[in-house]
């Protein structure tokens, strides 16, 4: 079962009929085979994730020096319930009988969460980085921390705490037999209808006070100079990788530069639009947006080539990407942060925070944690 | 037709779409470039990048190639990789600027730009050139008003033009301006 949150609604995808695993071979067909269907009903989509190793293969980077945990590199499901839950409900189905799987596991924790950079591993990755963006090979990147331990989880009843919590606008969850993701994620990468593409990217993250409001929140983001850049860089970043498969002329943004409000912070944001060229195939669309720029850093080859010597365990699924792909190539997915993985017995949490000259280690290592904290919190 | 080498940067095609509003554009990699391609055009564009210009010996080989033959434009890494093939030294700034907006000025020296003219613009560079700079036909023509680094430099003799700010980003106000006055000055 696949629950995900999206303008206001959640939605949940079941009986699945097929289920692909994504490989480096079969990843081309899965995405061309979309040219031939048609798109008739809600649950005319596959829906599904793109792992980060798997992202970066399509930009022919290679992940060697990672310590691997075998976890999928993606998976895409093809719903024939799809459920909409909003003022109402609706139902839209191809099976007659709904033979609904009721056995969830009960929550266990096995033993209490790990970090796998402790604090002066991360500092001397921040000062080499730190290096690498006074020498130009480099503007911005994001290292990348993670949280582990040892549990069984059950994501739905985690999903449903987690959204009291944090019911962000990219939230989604995904159970399967032998693995589940539960995420709170803010931020859409990318959304196609037609030849029409949208990226909403995030840049700024500010918690909330009691003295917070959403326009004191603003004149913080823009009068904060490591903000304004981090944000800017971003911008003109996502305008680059949307030009790559629109029309001339057409990218703009739309709205700049504006405050999100959620329970418990605040995101900056931009929004980006731009009209698709007519002969982009839906593998071009995936290789030009992701892996999402504000979650690794730019320019991104050369970003991604530096963290990935550095970092050495596996993103798995962290800032890859989840959604759905309409059987009339429409799509939208989002960047999977804010996410726990729980596979083999094991969750993991992680999170990232960007290496900018005016930050300090400590800083941004306590942000990581300040991230992961919601997600920690819910094995309480 | 104008040719754009890419140094793998993620502000390229932004580069890409100001130009392609003036002529066709044909875009490739550094390591990928097409020969028959970049003979056939009129402007060859470098486009910006992360690292040094000591790190692209092929697009350093392209400039020398084609440097008074055909109008060539360098932006940002592309403009400091023009002045390291015209022997100038490009070194570290102690202020980095990454997704800054700053103001330039037009100097006396430009022939295209209006003098004491100030354009606010964006920048992304880490390295900038030292000074004092030598040579028969570069003049630097803007300058930041704050710092005084390099910003633009003209070549008329030969038709090589640099930016070591962005017009291509959304920190420069009205970034067409500069590629509209560079591609139509003959």
């Amino acid at each position: 079962m696949i629950i995900y949150k999206f303008r206001n609604k959640y939605k949940i995808f079941t009986d699945f009929s097929k289920k692909i695993i994504l490989n480096n071979s079969n990843i081309k067909n899965f995405l061309g085979s979309f040219s031939n269907k048609k798109y008739k009903k809600e649950q005319d989509l596959f829906i599904g994730f793109f792992g980060y190793e798997i992202l970066c293969n399509l930009l022919n980077i290679r992940l060697k020096n990672q310590k691997k945990t075998n976890f999928y590199k993606g998976i895409f499901y093809k719903p024939e319930t799809v459920i909409t839950i909003s003022d109402k409900v609706k139902i839209s189905s191809n099976i007659k009988q709904n033979k609904f799987n009721n056995k969830f596991n009960p929550t266990k924790i096995l033993s209490p969460f790990k970090i796998n950079t402790d604090f002066n591993k991360y500092k001397r990755i921040f000062n080499l980085f730190s290096k690498k963006i006074k020498q130009g090979e480099t503007y911005q990147i994001k290292i990348c921390t993670k949280y582990k331990n040892n549990s069984v989880i059950n994501p739905v009843n985690f999903f449903w705490k987690l959204m009291k919590v944090n019911s962000s606008p990219e939230s989604f969850m995904i159970r399967d037999k032998n693995y589940s993701i539960v995420s709170c994620s803010p931020e859409t990468l990318i959304e196609k209808k037609g030849l029409k593409l949208k990226t909403k990217p995030i840049a700024g993250t500010l918690k909330k006070n009691p003295k917070l409001n959403k326009s004191k929140a603003l004149s913080f983001f823009k009068n904060n100079n490591k903000e304004t850049k981090e944000h800017n860089m971003i911008v003109d970043m996502e305008r680059n990788d949307l030009s790559r498969i629109c029309k001339p002329g057409t990218v703009r943004i739309t709205r700049k530069k504006y405050v999100e409000e959620y329970k418990h912070l605040f995101h900056y944001v931009t929004t980006i639009e731009g009209n698709l060229r007519k002969k982009i195939k839906l593998i071009n669309i995936i290789k030009s947006m992701m892996p999402g720029g504000s979650v690794i850093g730019c320019p991104k080859i050369r970003t991604l080539e530096l963290l990935n010597s550095q970092e050495k365990e596996d993103r798995n699924i962290f800032t890859g990407s989840f959604g759905f792909i309409k059987f009339n190539e429409d799509l939208r997915f989002n960047i999977i942060i804010r996410s726990i993985l729980n596979f083999q017995n094991k969750s993991e949490i992680s999170a990232a925070s960007g290496v900018v000259l005016e930050s300090s280690p400590r800083k941004e290592f306590n942000e990581n944690f300040i991230k992961a904290k919601s997600l920690l919190e819910l094995f309480k | 037709m104008i040719y754009i080498i890419d140094h793998q940067d993620s502000f390229t095609w932004n580069v890409v779409h100001q130009f392609a509003e003036f002529e066709k554009v044909y875009c490739s990699d550094y390591f990928n470039l097409n020969l028959k391609l970049l003979k056939k055009s009129d402007v060859i564009v470098f486009s910006p990048g992360p690292g040094s210009p000591k790190d692209y010996p092929e697009t350093s080989k392209i400039y020398k190639l084609f440097k008074g033959k055909k109008k060539i434009i360098g932006i940002c890494l592309g403009f400091q990789l023009i002045l390291f093939n015209e022997g100038g030294i490009i070194k570290q700034q102690n202020n980095i600027y990454h997704g800054y907006q700053s103001k330039v000025k037009v100097n006396n020296k430009s022939k295209i730009f209006q003098k004491n003219k100030i354009f606010k613009i964006g920048r992304y560079h880490s390295l900038k050139l030292r000074e004092p700079f030598k040579s028969n036909n570069i003049d630097i023509t803007m300058r930041c008003t704050k710092s005084n680094t390099p910003m633009a430099f003209e070549d008329n003799l030969n038709k090589v033009y640099g930016f070591q700010f962005h017009p291509d980003s959304f920190l420069t106000e009205n970034g067409k301006f500069f590629i509209k006055k560079i591609l139509s000055y003959k």
